[in-house]
């Protein structure tokens, strides 16, 4: 099936987005006005910190016991609470992690 | 190998060694330095991984997050400098990542959660106001050929999954509350969209995403909304046009000077 859009059809609707968008112009400008404070330092949270701060062994050990394997454990996420209608349970799964892994 | 290509190797082995002609100044184990070394090597890159996707940890809980965050970088390592764009593929590694096939949905939620982070680092660019727009209308026989230029920052994502509502899902103070009533097989489309300096994530209907898609290949106005059209009986192009206006997502308009004569 070819459908067509004619010029008028795409200037009505051009026109109708136009008079929607025309009240929230002015937060836009505010929020314009905002991003001439960019500041990128402040940008995605530590990326270039030592988690552990200073005066702690950094390195530490206190995240190095997580091993390859942690799969295999109970998960603590979400993912059991959310629903899916294709597993078994009718929630997300990672129980059957275990039985694959041991196999 | 030269030292250095051992010394980096050493740090991101699966099993922890220390690379051979190392020592201390003060005459300790160079062995147990490496390893602390090493460590806040790796610890740095998860916790980097966690930053960005911190739904994707939360979907499979933060013991299993980083185990898996642990392998990906064994086999991804750092390409850039940048720590923000670090884990890129992290997505593409969860396809293939046995243990984490169960949940069908997990990639996507990192796609997403990626999106996120590079609309967040995208260029600027000054949206048109809808005062700039408006002549456009009065050559309407042309307006079919116009291009129109979307925000750098903007993207859309097709999952078969409803990665919208499980992302929006983990926003809110009750996640098992607002999970409950997400079926996540349904499918959805994101449009991932920075507004002033806040990224913005919308769940977009298949025609809208089709429409917009066309536009970021520069396809013409008229030819991207017959294809929206073609898609989806129920693409509405008046609310698309307005929620791009709306969120400043379109930078250009213009008319190819041939069409107008």
């Amino acid at each position: 099936m070819n459908k067509t859009l004619t010029a008028a059809s795409l200037a009505l609707a051009l026109g109708a987005a136009l008079t929607v968008a025309a009240a929230p112009v002015a937060a836009a400008d505010e929020k314009m006005a905002m991003e001439k404070e960019h500041c990128y330092g402040v940008a995605l949270k530590g990326k270039n910190d030592c988690k552990a701060g200073a005066g702690t062994s950094c390195a530490g050990t206190s995240k190095v016991d997580y091993q390859g394997n942690a799969w295999t454990a109970v998960p603590t996420g979400s993912c059991e609470k959310t629903v899916s209608k294709t597993s078994p349970t009718g929630y997300g799964q990672l129980k059957e992690f275990k039985a694959k892994m041991a196999g | 190998m030269s030292d250095q290509q051992v010394f980096a190797g050493a740090l991101l082995a699966a099993e922890p060694s220390c690379p051979p002609g190392l020592t201390a100044w003060n005459g300790s184990d160079p062995g147990r330095r490496f390893a602390i070394y090493r460590n806040n090597v790796v610890v740095s890159l998860i916790d980097a991984l966690a930053d960005t996707y911190p739904v994707t940890q939360e979907l499979v809980g933060e013991e299993f997050f980083r185990a898996m965050a642990r392998l990906f970088i064994q086999a991804n390592p750092p390409r850039s400098r940048m720590l923000a764009f670090y884990g890129d593929r992290l997505a593409d590694f969860i396809e293939g990542f046995p243990p984490a096939a169960a949940v069908s949905y997990l990639a996507d939620v990192a796609r997403l959660e990626m999106l996120r982070v590079s609309a967040y680092h995208a260029a600027d660019a000054v949206p048109l106001t809808p005062a700039e727009i408006a002549p456009l209308l009065e050559d309407e026989a042309a307006l079919p050929t116009a291009r129109i230029g979307l925000h750098p920052s903007l993207k859309v994502l097709f999952s078969r999954h409803a990665v919208v509502s499980l992302w929006a899902a983990h926003q809110t103070t009750d996640v098992t509350r607002a999970l409950a009533a997400v079926d996540s097989d349904v499918a959805e489309v994101a449009l991932v969209l920075r507004v002033g300096l806040d990224v913005e994530i919308s769940r977009i209907a298949a025609g809208a995403a089709v429409f917009i898609t066309g536009l970021e290949q520069g396809i013409a106005f008229g030819r991207a909304a017959e294809q929206a059209l073609a898609a989806d009986d129920a693409f509405d192009l008046a609310a698309t046009l307005g929620l791009l206006i709306r969120g400043g997502a379109i930078t250009t308009m213009i008319i190819p000077r041939s069409a107008t004569s």
